[in-house]
């Protein structure tokens, strides 16, 4: 099971709160740059959108590779990191 | 006067739902009612009534038709479709949008192109992958049947190879199918299903992962490993003392007895009194030693 990062384990650990974008797994200081500018400043707006494509983690793969300019291994991060959050706490 | 209802005293949205059940390309967003109305005269009166063509209909039919054929075969361009649109045409070909949206739009949109060119390239093959796939839920006659039709008629459009093999509508068909089997690419929609974690088992899906019954941070589960090891670890500093009291008393062998008589008498007050005696005691000690070398 613990093929997981520490950020991904230290993010799906407690409710995320007015975390910033970066504590998501995947997304570092460039990416969480570049989600900002878009609007995208903290984590539970990203939830957001992954909860408005119904929690589809392909499709939210290809959003945030389009938003940001992920690669598909952070972005496939992001996707299971926020899955595991809604599972444990939504 | 005949059955056909009147299109114009339709709804502009109950003419745009009957457009996309008979797969009739749709006009560009927001035009007006009578553009509806005229599409629904043509196409669908048309078909339920092949008498009624009068001769100052036709022509003009032809020139609309010429002027649809110059446009994409299927729907058109998906950025010119309304949110309702691009969700009925997504719903068309089996994937059940969420709400479209400022961010969501050109997602779905991009979707719904990579459908459009997937049933556009992969036609001939879609007819074959749908033979197979209607085997997995139809008799095999059936299946014969349908793949005899298909293969005679993939010529034609695949809209129409739909609406003739009326025995199945494919969207139920393929959606079950990803369920039973997501690791298969269903290639006739151009959809990859990634198989992904099933949620805790429900609904009967297999538990791939086992997760703890509670949600239980990952603080909690190192912390119980942790616990788990203590007894053991008990077991280790119980060794680690009885080794070292082996050794203690293999170096009181070795050496002379009145520095092990001093070290014994040093440890009986380190047990009674505090522990700051010890390193006077041992710096006596070790000038003992010293000397005696």
């Amino acid at each position: 099971m613990s093929t997981t990062s520490q950020k991904h384990r230290d993010f799906v650990a407690e409710p995320m709160g007015d975390k910033p974008v970066t504590a998501l797994s995947g997304i570092g200081e460039a990416l969480g740059q570049k989600l900002e500018d878009q609007g995208f400043d903290k984590a539970s707006v990203v939830l957001g959108q992954f909860l408005l494509l119904k929690k589809d983690s392909e499709m939210f793969t290809d959003w945030l590779k389009d938003a940001s300019g992920a690669n598909s291994r952070q972005a496939g991060s992001c996707a299971q990191c926020l899955k595991e959050w809604c599972d444990a706490f939504l | 006067m005949p059955f056909v209802e009147d299109p114009a005293q339709l709804s502009k949205t109950r003419l745009k739902s009957d457009l996309v059940a008979h797969n009739v390309e749709l006009p560009p967003a927001a035009s007006k009612k009578e553009v509806y109305v005229e599409l629904h005269l043509k196409h669908i009166d048309h078909k339920n009534t092949a008498d009624f063509s009068s001769d100052d209909e036709d022509p003009v039919q032809d020139v609309e038709k010429k002027q649809k054929e110059s446009q994409d075969s299927e729907v058109p361009d998906p950025r010119r479709l309304t949110d309702d649109d691009l969700k009925a045409a997504l719903l068309q070909h089996g994937v059940k949008a969420g709400p479209i949206v400022a961010s969501t739009r050109a997602l779905y949109e991009k979707k719904l192109r990579k459908l459009l060119q997937c049933d556009g390239h992969d036609g001939l093959n879609g007819a074959e992958h749908k033979a197979v796939l209607y085997s997995d839920s139809v008799d095999e006659e059936e299946k014969e049947a349908d793949s005899e039709q298909e293969q005679q008629e993939t010529a034609e459009e695949p809209e129409q190879i739909q609406q003739q093999s009326t025995e199945l509508p494919p969207e139920p068909v393929k959606g079950i199918l990803k369920d039973f089997i997501p690791d298969t690419k269903t290639t006739p929609t151009g959809i990859y299903a990634t198989s992904r974690r099933p949620i805790k088992g429900a609904a009967q899906r297999p538990i791939q992962y086992a997760y703890p019954d509670t949600p239980v941070s990952p603080m909690t589960l190192e912390r119980r490993e942790v616990e788990r090891h203590l007894v053991p670890i008990q077991i280790q500093i119980l060794v680690f003392i009885a080794l070292a009291f082996i050794l203690y008393f293999i170096y009181v062998n070795v050496e002379d007895s009145s520095s092990v008589l001093a070290l014994l008498d040093s440890f009986n007050q380190w047990s009674d009194s505090e522990e700051g005696v010890l390193p006077q005691v041992m710096t006596q000690d070790t000038q003992s030693v010293s000397g005696q070398d």
